[in-house]
């Protein structure tokens, strides 16, 4: 098993990326400008995490940006160096072809993992300075992490992708199409389908409809991702509240981070490069 | 032992034919040249032996273990140097040598793999800067890193400049020596007189020669070229030259004639365009250079290995 080794030379490889270096500036900015946003009024203090719970933090930058960000840091993990024939060195080296994929998957993770953490523990070093903002440690490392972890979810599906497309071309088509599919258009279809479901749903149906958008809830990273997190936040992850959907959701997260790259590998076992 | 036993392969892509039955055997500890012009089949033999494709039929067995299945025992023990590949743009070539380290999970001073190679000078810069040579260089070095007991090694010296070639035939020679058995493939012939025990010949996917270079020398039917001023000679003035015993080849361009034939034949040979009315002002004789063989194999007709 060598797949840490792929991992570590991947993760050295993309962190001197350009992207990597542009998306921790853009976390910082953003985060800090969140924080900026959420300021407290004079006279008054506030907790960190209301700047994480804000609007701007959790479903602007978190569950749209890392997800985008995501799959370009890793879509091109495999299919690039198929191409360029990197991967025919990787390959001469005693790799099997699994410890390719998941080395991939690790050292992308690594590579998603660093700018989020940059970009979210530099701007702590602002809030912990200022006065008027209580500072939860645990709380905001928490969430970074949590963060991190849907990162990781959408560097899988991109690595499963890019071990199966016979192109970048085709691997930026699909990384696009599921971003498209879980962000917006999840949204899109949830929405009017609250308004149908929530009065019951079809009679056909073997499940209720408050079963079915649970579970499209669920389906989707991104939903069992504030699943997750907004337990947590809440301090209730696994002790309070709906613990079946909280344990549900980090099975599904688990689901996406293992289940693309296997996929993807029980095709590439097969290919001639 | 075999380190290389190819036996009945085959490979297809789609309908387009790269191999056909191709049954090869390289025993331990030898230097094998693996010859044939671009397209020969050359490069998927290579890509077998390292289980980058798959064959369509036959066996393939490398270090006594199964290309396929035993991949990864397989390249253990094997370095290589693969064709149409790329090095990683932003490491550095201390990068290269300690991925390659790690990845086969042995001790090396990647100073000393580099100094070997003859790019220790080079060692902290990126290889996305590196020239084609010193990228060659730098996989090279990659290759040999734990002593491997077979180096595969496609066409090694392209990009390299001749004295980068003969560096290359050196460590060939050195690996050699420490016993490692060496399958290089190549379309250029120099290097492969100089290091090889043995050659093989590939042509649209099949094994048209395999032997030592002597005894493909042999092999080549008419083991001399005799070239002869005349005054002038026609394709008809040949055909008598064509049906004499021991000649394999004649040609001119009206002023010369030049004539592949067995030694014997010369005589002959000079006698019948005299007897044709051409006269012969002055002859000249030539061993056949490998590179006629080479020819005579790839693209010729004359012959009967």
């Amino acid at each position: 098993m060598t797949w840490t080794a792929v991992a570590r030379k991947d993760f050295e490889d993309a962190i001197r990326s350009r992207w990597v270096a542009v998306l921790s500036v853009l976390f910082v900015l953003l985060v800090s400008a969140a924080a900026y946003l959420v300021r407290p009024a004079p006279g008054q203090t506030i907790s960190s995490n209301q700047v994480l719970n804000s609007l701007f933090v959790r479903d602007a930058l978190v569950t749209t940006l890392v997800p985008l960000i995501a799959l370009i840091v890793a879509y091109n993990a495999v299919v690039g160096e198929r191409e360029s024939g990197s991967l025919k060195l990787l390959l001469s080296l005693p790799h099997s072809r699994a410890d390719v994929v998941f080395g991939k998957v690790l050292g992308r993770a690594g590579a998603i993992a660093a700018p989020i953490g940059v970009g979210f523990l530099l701007p702590a070093a602002i809030l912990l300075v200022v006065p008027a903002v209580n500072f939860d440690a645990a709380s905001y490392i928490g969430y970074t992490l949590l963060t991190a972890v849907l990162g990781v979810v959408f560097v899988s599906i991109a690595v499963g992708f890019s071990t199966a497309a016979s192109s970048s071309r085709r691997a930026v088509a699909g990384a696009v199409g599921i971003y498209f599919l879980f962000v917006p258009l999840w949204g899109a279809v949830r929405f009017p389908l609250q308004f149908y479901l929530g009065a019951g749903g079809p009679s056909w149906l073997p499940l209720t409809g408050q079963e079915v958008l649970r579970m499209l809830r669920l389906v989707n990273p991104t939903g069992s991702f504030k699943i997750v997190s907004n337990a947590f936040m809440q301090g209730a992850l696994y002790t309070d509240g709906d613990v079946n959907m909280q344990v549900s959701a980090t099975l599904m997260l688990l689901v996406w981070i293992l289940v693309p790259p296997l996929l993807g590998l029980l095709w590439f076992q097969e290919a001639d490069l | 032992m075999a380190a290389i036993e190819l036996d009945g392969v085959t490979k297809r892509f789609g309908d387009v034919t790269a191999v056909t039955d191709l049954d090869l055997t390289v025993p331990e500890g030898e230097v094998f040249g693996f010859l044939g012009p671009n397209g020969a089949g050359k490069s998927t033999t290579i890509n077998m032996l390292l289980d980058f494709v798959r064959p369509t039929a036959g066996e393939v067995r490398v270090l006594g273990l199964d290309a396929g299945r035993e991949s990864v025992a397989v390249r253990r023990r094997t370095g290589v140097l693969p064709e149409g590949y790329d090095v990683y743009h932003r490491l550095t070539g201390r990068k290269h040598v300690e991925f390659a380290t790690r990845s086969k999970e042995v001790e090396a001073d990647p100073d000393a793999v580099l100094e070997r190679v003859g790019i220790a000078d080079a060692a902290d810069r990126k290889a996305g800067g590196y020239s084609k040579g010193m990228r060659q260089r730098l996989i090279l070095g990659m290759a040999l890193v734990g002593d491997p007991d077979l180096l595969i090694l496609d066409e090694p010296s392209s990009g390299l400049d001749p004295g980068g070639a003969r560096e290359m035939r050196d460590i060939v020679r050195e690996e050699a020596d420490r016993g490692t058995t060496v399958f290089f493939s190549s379309h250029v012939l120099g290097q492969v007189e100089a290091v090889c025990d043995r050659v093989g010949i590939m042509r649209e996917g099949e094994l048209v020669a395999e032997d030592s270079i002597d005894g493909l020398r042999d092999a080549v039917e008419g083991g001399e070229r005799l070239v002869i001023t005349v005054d002038a000679a026609s394709e008809d003035d040949l055909d008598a030259v064509r049906t004499l015993d021991g000649v394999s080849e004649a040609a001119t361009d009206g002023g010369t004639v030049t004539v592949t034939c067995d030694a014997d034949a010369k005589t002959a040979v000079i006698g019948a365009l005299e007897g044709e009315g051409v006269t012969v002002n002055d002859f000249q004789t030539e061993e056949t250079s490998l590179e006629d063989l080479f020819l005579a194999y790839t693209e010729g007709e004359g012959v009967s290995a």
